[in-house]
């Protein structure tokens, strides 16, 4: 208890000596960076999970062809979930002489879930939202149903044998944004309505779903109960399942947002593992006395131990709350950007941040604490006795766990970490040895240039291993920061181009060929952009190889079996803009026939180049082989197809054409005219979904911005670690020189040629190491394209020079401004 | 208190083994003050540096407060240490982030001593020093710095001080107060004291004088006072 005591009332003296400022603001960096990061990508996730939701309609959606067991839906509102039950099937809707098609929609109490529905009173009026779902005896239809049957609202629809009242138009309906081509318009009822109608008999084409939303963990609990239970035809599927228009960009900024806090950790790690090794060799003394005082060599740890604890509790504390902070901050001032309503966080960022905090100082502190005990006492009597080095892989050994515990929570995968951790130890051998070079190569030219600069360039090679962790430490600060600089503002132009401000907003199907010249001079007319216009001709893949396709081809789970192996397929001359061929030459002129498959598509059904592939279209065979695989980027918002044939090989069946456009918001009402000009075509509005994709970007490059910061509060905490690493012996040096005569003046200039050339040193070394990494991470992780990144070279030595150099002059003012005797005197 | 039997030191160096201490038997009484004289080089320290237990001998044996030194561990050597000795050394040993206060509290507060901070105090007041207890190390002379020294040597309540040239980083007459102090302090506490020194005017207030050279003892004399 004393000894605990006695640790304590060390620390302060410690403290109150500034011997722990580095190690504490190294600390306070590394956990502040993970739980802000933590804390806000945390938020963000369950914020965007709800938008995602909201697109949705649900957190979670169970389809089945029957009823559900009703113990099921219990089983879920027992969890507090909150439960809705749909029911879809085709029907035909009829007013007066006309027929429709339709999908029929009927929803429950509690429809929608997640978002809203919104409706309109005129076709492109005014929208406004729902409070609920339609009442009985009232229907709410697509536009395309009120344009097919040429109904205004108030009129009466029939399906099976009930009537309906249309009373507003559906122009939103959440979860129901993708698969236009494939349904078609729909209705939407009350659930209670549809025994009046008569329509489900045994053996109907029914689809039950259920929806569900609630608590995370209610229904992580619930999915697992249900997914054993589980028959073949249902399907259950949650967010995050699918793609989501916006997955990409998503997965990009969290494995950059893990990479930052996973940088900014290995930073500071390099920071408290300097720190404490200076903090160890000021301590030298003190133990070697506390061991002539008859302490153990286990009482001298009992005694550093707690102090380290202690420190790494306020410090994780402190950064916890500032981390906090931060994120507090950054969502109060991104409020016009964040959903209203943020959720706020879980606690386990603060946590795993807290812990994150002491496995580093266990990793990096540890270790030269440990050196500490085994001091001789002898050193009192003489001075040079310094305790031996633990083992390498004790040193190393410790602070690599407490990374690669780290990477592991940030990747979530062994083989991702292993292979991160062995590329960085490569990297770090090749830019030590590098760094060695560099230092020889410095030792030749020291010639020619003035006797303090002389003094100083011979310095850097004489301090010899410590010249070379402060330029390892520089350098990693340095490549750190240009790093994560750069792909900061390349991911932030990757999203501005992903979805530009023309990208088509609305798409136009159902264009007859007659209609396709008129339609193009029609929007050229008016300039509106458009994405060109593709013929479209719907069949069914059959065969491969002519044995008979049994699984379904699309992921449109909202089809039925014989619908989910139906297929848009087109015919082009040319590879449209948005395909990349990945097998398979283009056809030409020359070469004639044969289909070019989507390659996701294509893996999915173990399609090969040169298989046999036969299409039903209108109950006709058509065969055609495999010439090319396309990769298609589908978020692009431009139409695009599974399988493109040359032209000419669909001629024989009926094809209507599709294109995609953009109006700004004030042309808006030039849908109207549209639809009266062409009133066969349809038109999909889809700037809902593309405003919510934006703004889910724009929070992640908020985001991005955010992160950079702890990283560069990160490097800078090394560089000061790095520069007091070798202040004591500066100090004395500089004094040891003054008294033998030498000027402040130059000593000064001394000093700045062996910091500016340092700067330098460490800024080439990080622009080779910013080269290698940035290549790596933007080809591997992060699948951006990589260029030569030549300003890497021209800023990062002369930025390093400048920083180095200033910082290096500022921090050593100290060996200049103390009298040479007194600082002799305390040695 | 103190005795040493067959006391042989050798270390490797670059031109083979060197003998650093041959053959050194000695036996040194509770309450007795000893002086270890010789030139520079001879062995002192290094003698020193084993009857305390801060190093091992590479034959020989050394008994301090009735333990047998070369068969305990570290950590057993520092446990006799415990609460039993003192040291007072040439480089004045202080740490430079403590008060002069703090650092005569230091093996006071190792002892769990509840009153360290008055006992300090006390002591510092004793060497001279009692307007001095919040200076740090940088901020006090080399005299001075000695003098705290002394008090942290003698604030445990040691039975034995062992002294390594405490006078030799000072000019003579700060020496001969510092010296004063040491003797007075000694005096008072019945301490046994182990003083190296190549102060040859320093031994006769020693009760015994023992010359080294070479690393032998070379003469045993008993200084009557
Ligand atoms: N570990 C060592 N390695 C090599 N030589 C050593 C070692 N320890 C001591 N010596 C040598 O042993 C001799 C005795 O050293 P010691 O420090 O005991 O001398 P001393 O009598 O205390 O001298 P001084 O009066 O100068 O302090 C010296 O020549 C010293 O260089
Ligand atoms: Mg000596």
């Amino acid at each position: 208890m004393t000894r605990l005591k006695l640790a304590l009332r060390l620390l302060r003296r410690d403290w109150r000596a500034g011997e722990l400022n580095v190690l504490t603001a190294a600390l306070v960096i590394a956990v502040a960076a993970v739980s802000a990061i933590g804390l806000f990508s945390d938020r963000m996730e369950r914020a965007l999970s709800g938008q995602t939701a909201e697109l949705v309609g649900a957190d979670l959606r169970l389809a089945s062809p029957q009823p559900v067991a009703a113990e099921w839906l219990v089983a879920a509102r027992d969890r507090n979930l909150r439960v809705a039950e749909t029911l879809r099937f085709p029907s035909v809707v009829v007013h007066g002489e006309g027929l429709q098609l339709a999908s029929v929609e009927a929803v429950g109490a509690g429809y929608p879930l997640r978002g809203e529905l919104r409706t309109a009173k005129v076709l492109y009026g005014p929208e406004t939202v729902a409070p609920g779902p339609p009442a009985v005896g009232i229907a709410w239809v697509e536009p395309r149903i009120m344009q097919a049957l040429s109904i205004v609202p108030g009129a009466v629809i029939e399906i099976g044998v009930a009537s309906f009242r249309v009373e507003r138009l559906l122009t939103y309906q959440p979860g129901r944004g993708g698969s236009f081509f494939t349904l078609a318009p729909r209705v939407l009822i009350a659930l209670g309505d549809v025994p009046r109608t008569e329509v489900i008999q045994p053996g109907s084409r029914v689809v039950y779903e259920y929806q569900f939303a609630g608590n995370a963990n209610a229904l992580a609990a619930y999915r697992q109960w249900l997914t054993p239970q589980l028959a073949p035809n249902h399907r259950l599927q949650g967010i995050g399942d699918g793609d989501s228009g916006a997955g990409r960009a998503l997965k990009r900024a969290n494995r950059y947002l893990g990479l930052t806090s996973l940088l900014a950790v290995i930073l500071a790690g390099v920071a408290v593992a300097m720190a404490t090794r200076r903090y160890g060799e000021r301590h030298y003394d003190t133990a070697a006395l506390l061991r002539c005082f008859g302490v153990s060599q286990g009482g001298v740890l009992g005694l550093l131990v707690p102090q380290f604890l202690l420190l790494g509790l306020i410090a994780g504390a402190i950064g916890c709350l500032l981390g906090w902070l931060t994120q507090a901050g950054i969502a109060q001032l991104l409020t016009g950007l964040l959903p209203a309503t943020l959720p706020s966080p879980g606690p386990m960022p603060i946590l795993f941040a807290f812990a994150a905090g002491l496995l580093l100082l266990a990793g990096f502190a540890l270790p030269p604490l440990l050196r500490l005990k085994s001091i001789a006492p002898l050193r009192v009597l003489r001075r040079d006795m310094v305790p031996l080095s633990p083992p390498v892989l004790m040193v190393y050994g410790a602070g690599l766990l407490a990374i690669t515990v780290l990477t592991l929570r940030f990747t979530g995968d062994w083989l991702i970490t292993v292979s991160v951790l062995a590329g960085a130890g490569v990297a770090a051998l090749a830019l030590g040895l590098l760094a060695l070079a560099l230092l020889n190569v410095v030792r030749r030219l020291r010639s020619g240039v003035g006797v303090a600069w002389r003094y100083g360039f011979n310095n850097l090679w004489r301090r010899g291993r410590g010249s070379l962790t402060q330029l390892l430490a520089f350098g990693l600060a340095l490549m750190a920061m240009a790093v994560i600089a750069l792909l900061r503002s390349d991911l932030l132009a990757s999203w501005q181009t992903e979805l530009p401000p023309d990208t088509p907003n609305h798409f136009a199907f159902n264009i007859l060929p007659a209609d396709v010249g008129p339609l193009k001079d029609y929007f050229a007319a008016r300039a509106i952009p458009s994405s060109g216009l593709y013929p479209m001709v719907r069949g069914r893949l059959t065969h491969i190889n002519d044995k008979p396709v049994t699984r379904p081809v699309t992921k449109d789970d909202d089809a039925d079996e014989s619908l989910r192996r139906e297929l848009n397929l087109s015919w082009s001359a040319t590879l449209p803009p948005d395909n990349r061929l990945t097998a398979g030459p283009w056809w030409d002129a020359a070469s004639g026939g044969g289909v070019s498959v989507e390659t996701q598509l294509a893996e999915r059904l173990g399609i090969n180049l040169a298989d046999r592939l036969t299409f039903s279209i209108g109950g006709q065979p058509l065969t055609a082989t495999v010439a090319s695989l396309r990769e298609v980027q589908w978020d692009s918002f431009h139409p695009n197809f599974y399988m493109i044939f040359p032209p000419g090989a669909l001629d024989d069946y009926p094809a209507t054409w599709l294109t995609s456009f953009f109006l700004a918001p004030q042309q808006k009402p030039l849908l109207n005219d549209i639809v009266r000009n062409f009133p066969a075509v349809t038109v999909l509005e889809v700037d809902q979904v593309l405003g919510q994709l934006r703004a889910i970007l724009q929070q992640v490059g908020a985001a991005v911005e955010l992160v950079l910061l702890f990283v560069l509060a990160a490097g800078f905490v090394v560089l000061f670690a790095a520069l007091a690493s070798s202040l004591d012996q500066r100090i004395y040096e500089g004094a040891l020189l003054r008294s033998l005569g030498a000027s402040r003046r130059q000593l000064r200039s001394a000093q700045l040629a062996e910091f500016l050339l340092l700067g330098l040193l460490a800024g080439l070394l990080a622009a080779i190491g910013t080269e290698i990494i940035a290549y790596l991470l933007y080809t591997q992780a992060f699948e951006l394209e990589y260029r030569f990144k030549w300003q890497v070279w021209l800023a990062a030595p002369l930025l390093g020079a400048l920083l180095i150099g200033l910082a290096g002059v500022i921090g050593t003012r100290s060996v200049l401004q103390r009298s040479p005797s007194g600082i002799l005197r305390e040695l | 208190m103190v005795s040493a039997a067959g006391l042989c030191k050798q270390v490797v160096t670059s031109e083979g083994m060197l003998d650093i201490l041959s053959d050194v038997t000695l036996e040194i009484k509770a309450g007795e003050s000893v002086a270890i004289v010789g030139v520079s080089g001879s062995g002192k320290s290094t003698l020193l540096g084993l009857l305390a237990g801060l190093d091992t001998p590479s034959r020989g044996s050394v008994t301090l407060a009735g333990q047998r030194l070369e068969l305990l561990d570290e950590d057993g050597r520092a446990a006799v240490r415990a609460g039993r000795v003192g040291f007072v050394f040439q480089a004045f040993q202080l740490l430079a982030g403590m008060t002069a206060q703090e650092n005569v509290m230091l093996p006071l507060e190792l002892a769990g001593v509840t009153d360290a901070g008055a006992r300090a105090r006390e002591l510092l007041d004793r060497v001279g020093l009692g307007d001095r207890v919040g200076h740090y190390p940088r901020q006090l002379s080399g005299g001075e710095q000695q003098r705290v020294a002394i008090a942290r040597a003698f604030a445990g309540g040691p039975e034995i001080l062992f002294a390594d040239e405490p006078t030799g980083n000072l000019d003579s007459a700060t020496g001969a107060r510092i010296i004063e102090i040491l003797f007075e302090l000694n005096r008072e506490r019945r301490t046994t004291l182990i003083l190296v020194t190549h102060d040859e005017a320093l031994a006769p207030r020693c009760d015994r004088r023992i010359q080294l050279d070479g690393g032998r003892i070379v003469n045993v004399a008993r200084v009557s006072s």
